[in-house]
């Protein structure tokens, strides 16, 4: 494309008040081709808008914007195939600066700090605009499949391939047992699902797999499990087969650490490895090798369930699970009472019944796995006991009652049942009694130390996702079959709980039910619902070749420059996501629609070989160099320049609402967007500081146990890197202090400023660079 | 509190939702209601303690507990509740099942209690009447006759106990002429030894095992029983319930206090004039002969006369206004029962039938004054018979233990 540039300042919003818009045009480069240098003063109102589709129709297709934030406004200032490029004069210079805005001539021989910070950013937005290119969606050479495949076969699944069947997809759902149903066709009775939520009701199981049953766009495979999924979205290649049963397209695994290395600790080199992966992996295809009998799939809905916890020998002995034979877990009570009465182990009337909430032993936390799901099914179990004996009695233990939501109707309805007794306390002792059990309780409700006789005592063990044991979906992928342990979610997969549920940490493969989280069947016909609608999104996104999540609709992909790859595997490792494939040589083989655009390749790679159309290595280092660095040549106190790389998802907004709430902030910083804090490359860095920049400040995401980054390992990454970049400094002879990352949280505007003042603060007291100048 | 073994009754949390405690099992246990409460004690407050006790079914925690006395059913905590679980309705309850766990005929407690029993109780009376009228007391009659006509001087022989058809006495209206005073004084005479002594037994079991329960619950300072002790807390406690202390720390139900002063001191005036009445009687039969003694009706100049109309003036006002109070309540505040309801209705029978059968009298209307007081006497032997098992037994029950209470040191707030 031959650019044809436009640029256009705005004045209103105060920027014409504050700003010396006359002198900031005087600095645009005719040479670099802005000849069409125009100002309005309200660019956003239908005037200013034609005056830029004027210029647009007359060929320019490159056009740069100094006004708002490109938050806002970004539907207006959209033009069709052209490259737009928003320079932030209005949150990022003016409202953010009001303390530098005056009336009062500045003398030539002191800086205009306002003006200054102006005509910078106005000269990184015209170069980025030079350096970028307008990007063209990613398309699948063999066209895309649209067809979604389920796995699992409960309330879930069925829940999930109905509602996709629905909008007009194909599906087929895969069930590891021999008939479709789950835990949902195992229950004497379900949890209420409609208004008021307060009666128990019979299972909804049964009509729903009459529905699928009936219905043309679903295949059921019974008796299937899946042995292997390769390819990317759009294009999945999966090979399905009998539980149990081994296949050359069983997925491979990866080597483990301790494979890698030889017998004195030092690192395989990529031949040796792919030999010992071989090995490893005998008997198995590569990963790369794909299924000629496989079947095609677009998506898929990951709703493999959950099983019963099992408590280890002893675990519970002092509840006498093990040891007594009438304490059983809430899933062999449910089972009993699916079959028929309520009974002891010999057979005998089972009256009183004791449900334990939490195992006690001076710790109140409940059951691995436990949730709102057990505290509920206690209720529910308790209700069995009153219906089968009229003068049943069931006593329910609790440290925690979590009945969230509409429950709560149910609670109140259960807690008002004559038979059914609750308190908070500790159980201490389970114990044969003179007849039946007799359960000890410590610090209840009734009292500090209580017992009651029971006939049958319910531990409420939890339910524990099925990618616990096992990685399910058995991805053909470098990174391995089962989604990234990262020591956060216990089993369960998910890639962001709060933020993004459904999504998982591999792109197209989208999670519901009880393998998310705990959920009751109306919560899990629910959620099948909104993982149904993912994997659609996923699909149509796919055929648009635009990226799915989160950065939704992005055409760009990253693009490699293989001669030049040293086959470090950097990026496959570390990309979150798993988008990155390697050969035997360990050459990179990128699937794009695997990929979710953050760029964390991008700054791993020390070649700096990859890129993006609009946002790579040049375009945000011609950026930095072009930042005008001040020295004792032009004042007699130069003013310090700050880089600072801030992520656009969170700490980015979090600026613009800062000035929107009139906070201001040291003057000294040049702020560059990065689509993720894992994007940032050294280079940028190395570059800045070498010009003469005194320091540079990461900002981006919380990461740890609450981590908030979109990308699940982003700012982690930038984290470890920016460790490492200390090393470098320190051999320059330059202060480690100059180069810092911090954490916000999009809420913590307000905090924001203070943060950067005391970062600028801190390189203050360090003095200037001492490169500066050279 | 040691280890306990509890055994819920699940028939007693039947029992007491049907007594106006059928929102017990509402409650969560936030103790709302104890912190709302103007008169519960710092140490072991009510009556959160009591609500969970009455969703568990724990009849023995509940009536041996003198908490349960304690509470005045003024509704703070009712309005208060965040679920609606209306303790203090649940206490009233409570309070109700005490009283006929304590009584030493719990089947004729529950049958007073029983919506479906009441045509039977009232029809007890009506025909006890007639058949003490018609056969018993003329045959015991035969016996204690020639005594008494020798005490008081008089022909006994000519007594009639029941006469439908009486003369007029002196030329005007007399009930005794139609309903003998010497058969009213066979049958209520021993009806109130019954209730004494009913009444007797129950505080009996109830003091000590109220006792033994505060103790075990630790919630008093005293640990002996002593009977002297609580005896000597009466005084002070009389004096407070006469002057309704407790009553006025409420809020939200405060114009109870007047209605229920008003009822209490309507029965204290009619207690008295019926005593002034009997000693009256006797007294001058003694001195002049029956046949000369100073019978009724009195006067209406006479100071007792006074004394009785504004007694049955003070009844009528005070029971309508309580059943005003109660119709007026949402459920909320106040829930009604059947026990509520049956006791407000005696009451306003009783004060209705009194001042009737005196006013009728005054009018001249034969008929509708025997019947008229036929009736009242039928509603005095109700509140006789039945006092030590209806709702009105707190009036003993309540008495005692905020004698307990004060006695052993169960401090208020």
């Amino acid at each position: 494309m031959d650019k044809k540039f436009g640029f256009y300042i705005c004045s209103g919003c105060g920027i014409g008040d504050a700003l010396d818009i006359k002198g900031l045009i005087e600095e645009v480069p005719e040479e670099e081709g802005y000849s069409n240098c125009k100002t309005h003063p309200f660019l956003c109102s239908q005037s200013g808008v034609d005056l830029i589709k004027k210029d647009v129709a007359d060929g320019v297709n490159t056009i740069v914007i100094g006004a708002c934030s490109r938050r806002v406004n970004w539907d207006v200032f959209k033009f069709d195939n052209c490259i737009v490029q928003r320079v932030n004069l209005r949150e990022g210079v003016v409202w953010s600066h009001k303390d530098l805005i005056t009336d009062e001539e500045i003398p030539e021989d002191e800086p205009n700090n306002l003006q200054m910070m102006a005509e910078d950013y106005l000269r990184m937005g015209m170069v980025n605009a030079e350096k970028i290119k307008l990007p063209e969606p990613y398309q699948l050479e063999e066209g895309i499949n649209k067809k979604i495949m389920v796995i699992g076969g409960g309330i879930t699944g069925i829940s999930a391939a109905l509602d996709a069947a629905a909008t007009g997809y194909d599906v087929t759902i895969v069930e590891k047992e021999d008939a479709l149903g789950g835990w949902a066709a195992k229950v004497r009775k379900q949890l209420p699902m409609a208004y008021p939520y307060e009666e128990l009701q019979s299972p909804i199981i049964g009509s729903l797999i009459a529905k699928v049953q009936e219905n043309p766009k679903i295949t059921v495979k019974t008796g299937t499990v899946v042995a292997r999924i390769a390819g990317q979205p759009g294009d999945f290649t999966v090979t399905l087969k009998k539980p149990g049963e081994k296949i050359p397209f069983d997925v491979p695994y990866p080597l483990p650490d301790e494979m890698k290395v030889d017998e004195n600790g030092k690192e395989l080199d990529n031949d040796a490895l792919a030999v010992k992966y071989k090995e490893y992996n005998e008997g198995r295809h590569d990963i790369l090798k794909l299924d000629p009998d496989g079947e095609k799939f677009g998506a898929v809905v990951l709703a493999a369930g959950w099983r019963p916890y099992k408590p280890a020998e002893g675990e519970f002995a002092h509840l006498g699970f093990g040891v007594e034979e009438n304490v059983v877990t809430n899933a062999q009570f449910e089972e009993m009472a699916a079959k028929g009465k309520i009974v002891t182990a010999d057979g005998q009337p089972a009256k009183s019944v004791v449900f334990v909430q939490s195992p006690g032993q001076g710790d109140d936390s409940d059951f691995p796995y436990a949730s709102s799901v057990t505290s509920l099914v206690s209720l529910k179990q308790a209700k069995y006991v009153t219906e089968d004996y009229e003068d049943g009695k069931a006593f329910v233990f609790y440290q925690h009652m979590r009945t969230p939501g509409l429950s709560e109707n149910f609670y109140k309805s259960i807690q008002q049942t004559p038979g059914i007794f609750l308190t908070k306390g500790e159980v201490v002792s389970v114990a044969k009694g003179d007849a039946g059990l007799v359960v000890e309780a410590d610090n209840t409700l009734l009292g500090e130390k209580i017992q009651v006789k029971a006939d049958l005592v319910v531990l409420a063990t939890g339910m524990v996702p099925a990618t616990k044991d096992d990685p399910v979906v058995n991805l053909a992928y470098r990174q391995g079959p089962a989604f990234r342990d990262i020591g956060l979610f216990n089993g369960y997969c998910d890639s962001n709980f709060i933020c993004f549920p459904y999504e998982t940490q591999r792109t197209g493969i989208y999670a519901a039910g009880g393998v998310r989280r705990s959920l009751t069947m109306a919560e899990s016909v629910e959620d099948a619902t909104g993982a149904a609608l993912k994997a659609i999104q996923c699909l149509e996104s796919t055929d648009r070749g635009v990226s799915v999540h989160p950065r939704s609709g992005d055409k760009t992909f990253p693009d490699f420059f293989f001669q030049r790859c040293t086959q470090c595997k950097r990026c496959t490792e570390e990309c979150p996501f798993g988008a990155l494939d390697d050969d035997e040589r360990g050459t990179p083989k990128p699937n794009p629609t695997r990929c979710r655009r953050c760029g964390t390749c991008m700054g791993a790679c020390p070649e700096r070989i990859i890129g993006f159309a609009d946002y790579n290595i040049d375009s945000i280092g011609s950026q930095v160099k072009c930042i005008k660095v001040p020295s004792e040549d032009d004042f007699d106190e130069p003013p310090l320049r700050i880089l600072a790389l801030v992520c656009e998802n969170d700490a980015m907004p979090a600026l613009d609402i800062a000035a929107m709430n009139g906070l201001t902030y040291n003057h000294q910083l040049r702020i560059i967007p990065v689509r993720c804090l894992g994007s940032v490359n050294v280079i940028w860095i190395k570059d800045a500081l070498s010009q003469g920049m005194d320091g540079a400040i990461l900002i981006g995401c919380k990461h740890g146990d609450d981590y908030q980054c979109h990308f699940v390992k982003g700012s982690e990454l930038a984290d470890i890197r920016m460790k490492k970049i200390g090393d470098a400094l320190a051999s320059l002879a330059l202060e480690p202090e100059r180069v810092t990352q911090v954490q916000v949280a999009i809420d913590e505007y307000d905090k924001l400023p203070e943060i950067i003042n005391k970062f600028c603060e801190e390189v203050e007291d360090l003095g200037p660079n001492p490169f500066k100048g050279f | 509190m040691g280890q306990q073994l509890l055994e819920p009754d699940v028939s007693f949390i039947k029992v007491l939702n049907e007594r106006g405690g059928d929102t017990l099992k509402k409650c969560f246990q936030c103790a709302t209601c104890s912190v709302a409460c103007p008169i519960s004690p710092d140490n072991k407050p009510f009556p959160r303690k009591e609500m969970i006790a009455a969703s568990w079914g724990l009849k023995d925690r509940l009536v041996n507990n003198v908490d349960i006395w304690l509470c005045h059913q003024c509704g703070d905590c009712s309005v208060m509740c965040p679920r609606g679980a209306r303790p203090g309705d649940v206490l009233g309850a409570v309070r109700n099942v005490a009283i006929e766990e304590n009584s030493p005929i719990p089947a004729l407690a529950k049958a007073v209690n029983d919506p479906k029993k009441l045509p039977v109780l009232l029809l007890i009376p009506a025909v006890l009447f007639l058949i003490m009228g018609w056969v018993v007391a003329p045959m015991i009659w035969a016996v204690i006759g020639p005594i008494l006509g020798a005490i008081f001087r008089f022909d006994y022989t000519q007594t009639t106990f029941l006469n439908f058809s009486p003369e007029l006495f002196h030329g005007q209206i007399a009930h005794s002429a139609f309903f003998n005073t010497w058969l009213v004084d066979m049958i209520f005479i021993p009806t109130a030894i019954f209730a004494v002594v009913c009444f007797a037994l129950g505080v009996k079991k109830f003091a000590t095992n109220m006792h033994n329960a505060a103790v075990a619950e630790g919630k008093v300072k005293e640990t002996e029983f002593s009977w002297k002790g609580i005896a000597q807390a009466l005084p002070k406690v009389a004096a407070s319930i006469l002057r309704h202390e407790k009553f006025n720390e409420c809020s939200e139900n405060k114009s109870r206090g007047t209605s229920h002063m008003m009822v209490l001191f309507g029965f204290i005036g009619l207690f008295i004039v019926t005593t002034c009445f009997m000693l009256i009687l006797y007294g001058s039969a003694l001195v002049a002969g029956y046949d000369h003694a100073w019978h009724g009706p009195y006067s209406q100049l006479n100071p007792i006369k006074w004394l009785a109309n504004f007694a049955g003036i003070a009844l009528l006002i005070g029971s309508l206004a309580m059943i005003k109070n109660r119709l007026g309540k949402s459920e909320n505040h106040l829930k009604s029962s059947y026990p509520d309801w049956s006791l407000l209705g005696l009451v306003l029978g009783l004060a209705v039938t009194g001042l009737g059968a005196e006013v009728t009298r005054l009018a001249g209307a034969e008929f509708v004054t025997y019947l008229t007081y036929y009736v009242h006497l039928i509603f005095v032997w109700c509140l006789f018979a039945y006092v030590p098992f209806s709702k009105l037994a707190h009036l003993v029950y309540r008495t005692v233990a905020l004698c307990y209470a004060e006695y052993a040191g169960r401090d208020a707030k």
